[in-house]
């Protein structure tokens, strides 16, 4: 009783494995080619998007302009032409800062940023403050911290005298984690 | 006729399996007590993401992502474009709708305890659909490409620049690049338009798959609990008792719903229009004071409320705390009572919940940290404030409108409101307290010693002292009179 | 560019709108916009008054406005002022300081009726010999104030201190002269 029905079962198990084997193994060859295929396809293209994840290019020397533009006892908007910038990045690459002239040969320069959420602050001349407009943080005319939330005071460029006209270094949007140079 | 169309009907569903197809999907059983107002907001949200991929493709038609041109397209679209600005605002409350709607179905599974057994995967996969649909406003709130959009942006770069370790290349991915460009909006553009609405349709396919499988929750009854040895019979039981098809048995009120919803999107879009383009996205133009849209404005205001020392922390670890809760909720209570009667906690964390954002929202509307930019020149000094007053005090005015006081301070109400309104200053500070702190700052003000003259000062502090009501005397120092008085 | 969204924007938190009671000068007093001259009127908006509380609003000095829009501002503040000018005969906008010995005298005349004897305040108006106060207003501003009045604070005009007599460009130089006098001494710390 158990042998009779056995003997069908086992053959066509036989013959089941013989072909689930070799159909197996062109089924493993199969799913394995496409794996070295598509991780061949992946390389490039986790590559180009997770270029972005690098750490940015280093800052660099950028003209703000003469001298003379920067009169003594001063703090005024200037901009610069991102030194990175893309063909169509139209006026988002013209990034401005705070100059300060303290004597016409000293200068502090600061990022438009605000260090607590990154908004665009704005010089007082009447009371000399920076004011931010989002949360109210307020910074000295030296640009440390006066009041509110910022957990800082303001980034301050790198800045030099060369050929008559005032360089800072910079070329990226400062943050907590990457804060410019001098400060 | 009739018996030629039957025929071509036939020859239609014999290959395509439509009859099949409609039984075990569109025409599956469901509880009768599902049929239910409660139950009308999941296929709401549907509808308005529909909407979104209409309006929003439509609006692809013409823009350009491109940091040169998206505004001029923006301005375009707005005001050339044949309803162009009608496509704009109904993507714009179609997006609206979309989140308030799905809170609200959020907050009905919640208090129906439908993310129970054996519906926690049903649940998981709404948390995500949450999540990707938040990513979807806030990308868009991006695509309107405008000074908003751009500040935005600064603050979500500002957030990911506290991120420890690798925060500096968190702001590269994000921006893909050194400063918010072009490459950025591309970046965001993509994520909008393909990657996050596939993500959500593919999201949506296995909710509803789940919703198939598992069954729609049925209407709880108080007193009756989940129990996992038992509770998949009783649902079987109870489809099979008084089940009725979803289509046509359960289905009117959402129909009902779903037009409801049309309507008022479209009539929000043609009252109120569209959101913007609000300035040109130029980072050199300043005179600007960026808010987020309204879905966001209660961040805006978490930020601005926190004490500065936990904010880098709560901004981090709160959203990921958040999502945590809300993906374990289906595992930390497994079983037990559904009916919202019997789970007064539930009911209490989402009054609070909506009590919270509601409120949170409400003061980022009339955000009162934001200090007024232009007060100082545009804000008139009370006419009370004035009359009666010696040139000294009237000097003193000046002075409180030329410092920018008044940019944070009001006076009768108008003003910034980040400090405190001085219209009865006198009653709180005597003079030497004022003096001080003009001078020296402290509880949240600059210290004024350095940019004020002497005089300055005097007539300030002179024009201050005047600031109590008429039936109430300035402040006082009582050691000084107890001094003078023998 | 409209003069009144610019006007409340930029000038009305000191010079107040409609004319209403303000701590500086509203600026619709038809014998002020007569008394001042147009040149002088843009120079103080362009450029404020150093030590004073009227600050500069060109964008040149740190302001938001252009030179247009200034424009703008002092064509329609001045607009009248010729006709109205010669019709009133104003004493002359500008003037040397007068002699002060004179001007106690004027002052007398003049003034002491409403701000006591000593100029600290009287019954009908308060001190204006404080030091901090004169030390926040310039030569110019007292001039224009002797002149122009303060009809908002119920301050008369030059025509209106004593009944029937109007003061002479001479006598407004010299009172003039007498409170600047009364200034103290030390120069006040300039803001840097």
């Amino acid at each position: 009783m158990s042998d009779t029905p056995s003997s069908p079962q086992k053959s066509g198990s036989d013959c089941c494995c013989k072909g689930s084997s070799r159909r197996g193994f062109f089924l493993t060859l199969g799913v394995g080619l496409n794996v070295v295929a598509g991780s061949l396809l992946a390389v490039p293209i986790l590559g180009y998007v997770l270029s972005s994840l690098r750490r940015p290019p280093s800052a660099q020397w950028i003209s703000l302009g003469p001298l003379g533009g920067f009169p003594s006892g001063t703090t005024q908007l200037a901009t610069y032409r991102n030194p990175v910038h893309r063909p169509w990045d139209g006026k988002t690459a013209d990034i401005p800062c705070w100059v300060r002239s303290i004597d016409g040969s000293k200068f502090q320069v600061f990022a438009i940023n605000c260090a607590h959420l990154g908004c665009p602050v704005r010089w007082f001349e009447q009371s000399r403050l920076f004011l931010c407009p989002c949360h109210g943080g307020a910074y000295y005319e030296d640009g440390s911290r006066a009041s509110g939330p910022p957990p800082r005071g303001l980034f301050e460029y790198e800045y030099k005298v060369e050929k008559g006209a005032l360089w800072v270094k910079g070329g990226f949007i400062p943050t907590l984690a990457r804060p410019l140079s001098a400060a | 006729m009739l018996r030629q169309l039957q025929q071509i009907a036939q020859w239609f569903d014999d290959r395509l399996h439509l009859t099949k197809l409609f039984a075990s999907t569109a025409g599956h059983r469901v509880p009768k007590s599902s049929g239910s107002w409660f139950y009308v907001f999941g296929s709401g949200t549907m509808l308005c993401l529909m909407l979104q991929l209409v309006t929003g493709t439509c609006l692809a038609f013409v823009y350009v992502p491109s940091a040169d041109e998206a505004y001029t397209t923006l301005e375009y679209l707005t005001y050339e474009q044949p309803l162009g600005w009608y496509l704009r605002a109904l993507h714009y409350w179609g997006s609206n709708f979309m989140l308030g709607i799905m809170s609200l179905h959020m907050a009905q599974v919640f208090l129906f305890g439908a993310y129970k057994y054996p519906r926690e995967l049903t649940w998981i996969t709404g948390v995500l659909l949450l999540f990707v649909t938040l990513g979807l406003a806030f990308t868009g709130q991006v695509m309107r490409f405008d000074q908003d959009a751009y500040w935005g942006l600064g603050i979500g770069t500002a957030i990911m620049g506290r991120v420890p370790v690798i925060g500096a290349q968190l702001v590269n991915l994000m921006l893909a690049g050194p400063i918010i460009a072009g490459e950025t909006l591309s970046r965001f553009f993509t994520l909008h338009v393909f990657i996050l609405p596939g993500t959500i349709l593919a999201l949506i396919g296995v909710h509803l798959r789940l919703v198939l499988t598992k069954g729609i929750n049925e209407y709880p009854k108080p007193g009756v609990p989940v129990r996992r040895e038992t509770y998949v019979e009783e649902y079987e039981t109870l489809v099979e008792k008084e089940g009725v098809a979803f289509v046509p048995g359960a289905i009117s009120k959402d129909l009902y719903f779903s037009a409801f919803v049309m309507l008022a999107i479209a009539t929000c879009a043609a009252v109120f229009g569209p959101k913007g383009p609000e300035g040109v996205p130029d980072p050199t133009y300043i005179q600007t004071a960026p808010q987020p849209d309204f879905l966001f404005l209660w961040v805006y205001s978490v930020a601005a409320l926190l004490p500065p020392y936990t904010e880098t922390v709560v901004l981090l670890v709160g959203p990921a705390v958040g999502v945590l809760a809300l993906l374990a909720l289906p595992f930390i209570s497994n079983t037990g009572e559904k009916s919202a009667r019997r789970r007064p906690v539930a009911v209490l964390t989402v009054l609070v919940a909506f009590l919270g954002l509601g409120l949170l929202t409400w003061a980022g509307l009339t955000s009162p940290w934001s200090p007024h930019m232009q007060a100082w020149t545009s804000d008139p000094t009370p006419v009370a404030f004035v009359k009666g007053r010696s040139p000294l005090e009237l000097q003193g005015a000046l002075v409180l409108q030329n410092k920018q006081c008044r940019n944070c301070h009001a006076l009768d109400g108008v003003g910034g409101h980040r400090g405190p309104d001085l219209s009865t200053v006198a009653t709180r500070l005597t003079r030497d307290q004022l003096v001080r702190q003009v001078i020296q700052g402290g509880g949240n003000m600059p210290a004024y010693g350095k940019n004020l003259s002497p005089a300055e000062v005097d007539a300030l502090v002179a024009f201050m002292m005047t600031l109590h009501p008429a039936n109430e005397l300035p402040a006082r120092d009582a050691t000084l009179s107890v001094r003078r008085s023998p | 560019m409209d003069f009144d969204a610019l006007y409340r924007s930029q000038c009305a938190g000191c010079h107040s709108r409609d004319g209403r009671l303000a701590a500086a000068r509203p600026l619709n007093d038809p014998t002020y916009l007569a008394f001042v001259d147009p040149t002088a009127l843009r120079r103080v908006i362009s450029e404020g008054v150093p030590g004073t509380s009227m600050p500069a609003f060109s964008q040149k000095r740190g302001g938001l406005l252009t030179d247009a829009q200034i424009d703008v501002l002092v064509d329609r503040l001045t607009e009248a002022t010729p006709g109205v000018r010669i019709a009133l005969k104003l004493p002359p906008y500008s003037a040397p300081l007068g002699d002060a010995t004179r001007g106690a005298m004027v002052y007398q005349t003049f003034c002491s009726k409403c701000h006591g004897a000593e100029g600290r305040g009287g019954p009908n108006g308060q001190s204006i010999v404080d030091p901090a106060y004169l030390s926040l207003v310039s030569d110019q501003a007292l001039r224009t104030a002797v002149v122009a009045g303060r009809i908002d604070l119920g301050m008369p005009d030059w025509r209106g201190y004593v009944p029937g007599r109007v003061m002479s460009p001479q006598e407004v130089s010299d009172v003039v002269a007498w409170l600047a006098s009364q200034r103290p001494r030390q120069p006040r710390p300039s803001t840097p």
